[in-house]
């Protein structure tokens, strides 16, 4: 039997894999040996291929399906056999000229009606209940009473239920602007499409999209919670914005817009803490507290917490937050406590892998 | 190395796609879709937004050139094969490659998490910082469970080459995770 004569760094991988012919494998065997750099570079292969066991399988976000949904229904109907298309682009035109005109009456230039149905108890659209299903357009009232909740099937990009006790208003319907007014209540939102598409305003800011589920409710005076269960919702007010993602949780106040987002799953000291640092004016107590119970998922709620504080407070919240996790490159101190937007978002980025 | 059950696509799939079966097409697409954005979001140093884009571009590119699958080949070689044109495309449309930071090659710190968050961040560091053709290489071995004859048809290159870049690739994340090596022993 012949021997490697030569080292086989490039067969290593395909060695540790079995994907070597059995003569060759062999023969690899026993060039390793009696080389000692074969054998080390095998470990060293080995090694790179244990530490992709840290990057795990990440989910893709809903929001990537909905362009190729699109294409999707456009190929199947381009497609449909000549006939098949002439006959529908008949039957089509037909439609279109009988209902065009009533169709333009009703929805003028305010966008499209979205249908709403009643899940228990009877839901109002305006002064009328709704039975079983009805619709909605731009300008009319949802309300519910103690006893009753209402499904609105949002265009094509998802649905939000309106829960008891609730009164919100249809703003807009349009393809790129689906929006609501939520003056109190509950409305919990399932939306599957590009960020940026459905927004929910309230008196104390609006709720943006960014392809996600969450629940959102406020009172009449305009305190909230903002409760996301998939993707991410941006809350924005006045350009303060806080970004919440699955599993966190933000108040929202009139005046002073979205608080600072934490995970469900803080410590109790931390979010009692927050509460008090962001609308109760708690000081260097409150602050203390947070950056001493932070976990590294809670650099969530540090990251937002920098823009907030000023000075030495700063500075602490940075120091905290990279001793919690590495400060990853392209990060600096001075950079970050100068609030440099390129910077922030760089370590966001790299942060969002731990939240 | 990522093992998933459910692997490859059946024929009925495949063919209900190709006569316009939305069901058919998102059931593909479900099988798919996580390792897709996956390869595509380590390779693009774990950028959402592109991962995003790439995903769509080849879910796109499936819908168009569907009907042209044969079935010769495995359909998750020929998807693959599709992935990593995109990915390479635009890679070369973008910026140069992110480096490794020399913080990475720091020893951790004695507190456990900030030492496993510190093992995770260096490694999705080293993973960018390999050449494109590692990078893809590395990733598609570690996510999509493929033989090297496949890795080949999906890559357009040889079997030895496959193995090639697959061993310096690896040699070269050991070399720059060196540090970590007695945490994970």
């Amino acid at each position: 039997m012949t021997m490697f004569t030569s080292h086989i760094s490039r067969q290593l991988a395909a060695h540790i894999d079995g994907e070597l012919a059995p003569r060759k494998a062999q023969q690899a065997e026993l060039h390793m040996g009696q080389c000692e750099r074969c054998r080390a570079e095998r470990e060293q292969v080995r090694f790179g291929m244990a530490v992709l066991d840290d990057l795990p399988l990440v989910e893709a976000p809903e929001s990537t399906w909905a362009p190729i949904d699109a294409a999707f229904q456009e190929s199947r109907s381009r497609k449909m056999p000549l006939v098949g298309q002439w006959r529908m682009a008949f039957a089509a035109t037909v439609v279109f000229v009988l209902i065009g005109a009533a169709y333009w009456l009703v929805t003028r230039q305010s966008g499209m009606r979205w249908e709403v149905m009643r899940i228990e108890g009877s839901p109002a659209v305006g002064a009328q209940h709704i039975r079983g299903a009805g619709q909605v357009a731009a300008g009319d009232w949802i309300e519910t009473d103690a006893r009753s909740s209402a499904r609105v099937k949002v265009g094509e990009i998802g649905s939000v239920e309106v829960e008891p006790n609730t009164r919100v208003r249809v703003v807009a319907t349009r393809p790129r602007e689906h929006r609501f007014a939520l003056l109190r209540g509950e409305i919990r939102a399932k939306i599957s499409a590009p960020p940026r598409l459905f927004f929910v305003d309230t008196a104390s800011g609006t709720a943006v999209d960014l392809g996600c589920e969450y629940a959102l409710k406020t009172d009449e005076d305009g305190f909230g919670m903002l409760r996301v269960t998939k993707g991410w919702v941006s809350f924005q007010f006045k350009g303060l914005e806080s970004l919440v993602p699955a599993g966190a949780s933000c108040r929202t106040r009139p005046r002073a817009g979205p608080g600072i987002p934490y995970f469900d799953d803080a410590p109790e000291n931390l979010k009692q803490a927050l509460e008090r640092f962001a609308f109760e004016k708690g000081g260097n107590e409150a602050l203390d507290i947070i950056i001493a119970e932070a976990r590294i998922r809670d650099t969530l709620t540090l990251w937002h917490l920098l823009s907030r504080v000023e000075g030495e407070d700063r500075g602490r919240v940075y120091d905290r937050m990279a001793a919690l996790t590495p400060v990853p490159a392209g990060v600096s101190r001075e950079q970050a406590l100068k609030l440099d937007p390129e910077t922030l978002n760089r370590w966001k980025e790299e942060l969002a892998w731990t939240w | 190395m990522v093992h998933l059950s459910d692997r490859e696509i059946s024929a009925e799939i495949i063919e209900a796609c190709r006569l316009g079966d939305r069901d058919a097409f998102r059931a593909l697409y479900d099988v798919y879709k996580d390792r897709v954005y996956s390869i595509s979001l380590y390779f693009f140093h774990g950028d959402p937004a592109m991962a995003s884009d790439v995903s769509q571009q080849v879910f796109l590119k499936l819908i168009t050139s569907i009907g042209q699958f044969r079935g010769d080949a495995g359909f998750s070689t020929w998807l693959y094969r599709l992935v990593v044109n995109a990915c390479l495309d635009a890679a070369r449309r973008s910026k140069p490659n992110v480096t490794l930071s020399e913080e990475f090659s720091k020893p951790g710190s004695q507190e456990e998490d900030y030492a496993r968050a510190q093992m995770a961040q260096s490694v999705r560091a080293a993973v960018s910082a390999l050449p494109p053709k590692f990078r893809i290489a590395v990733l598609l071995r570690h996510f999509e469970d493929l033989s090297y004859e496949q890795m080949a048809k999906a890559l357009h290159c040889s079997m030895g080459t496959v193995a090639s870049r697959l061993s310096r690739g690896h040699r070269i994340l050991a070399e720059r995770l060196k540090g970590f090596i007695g945490a994970r022993q």
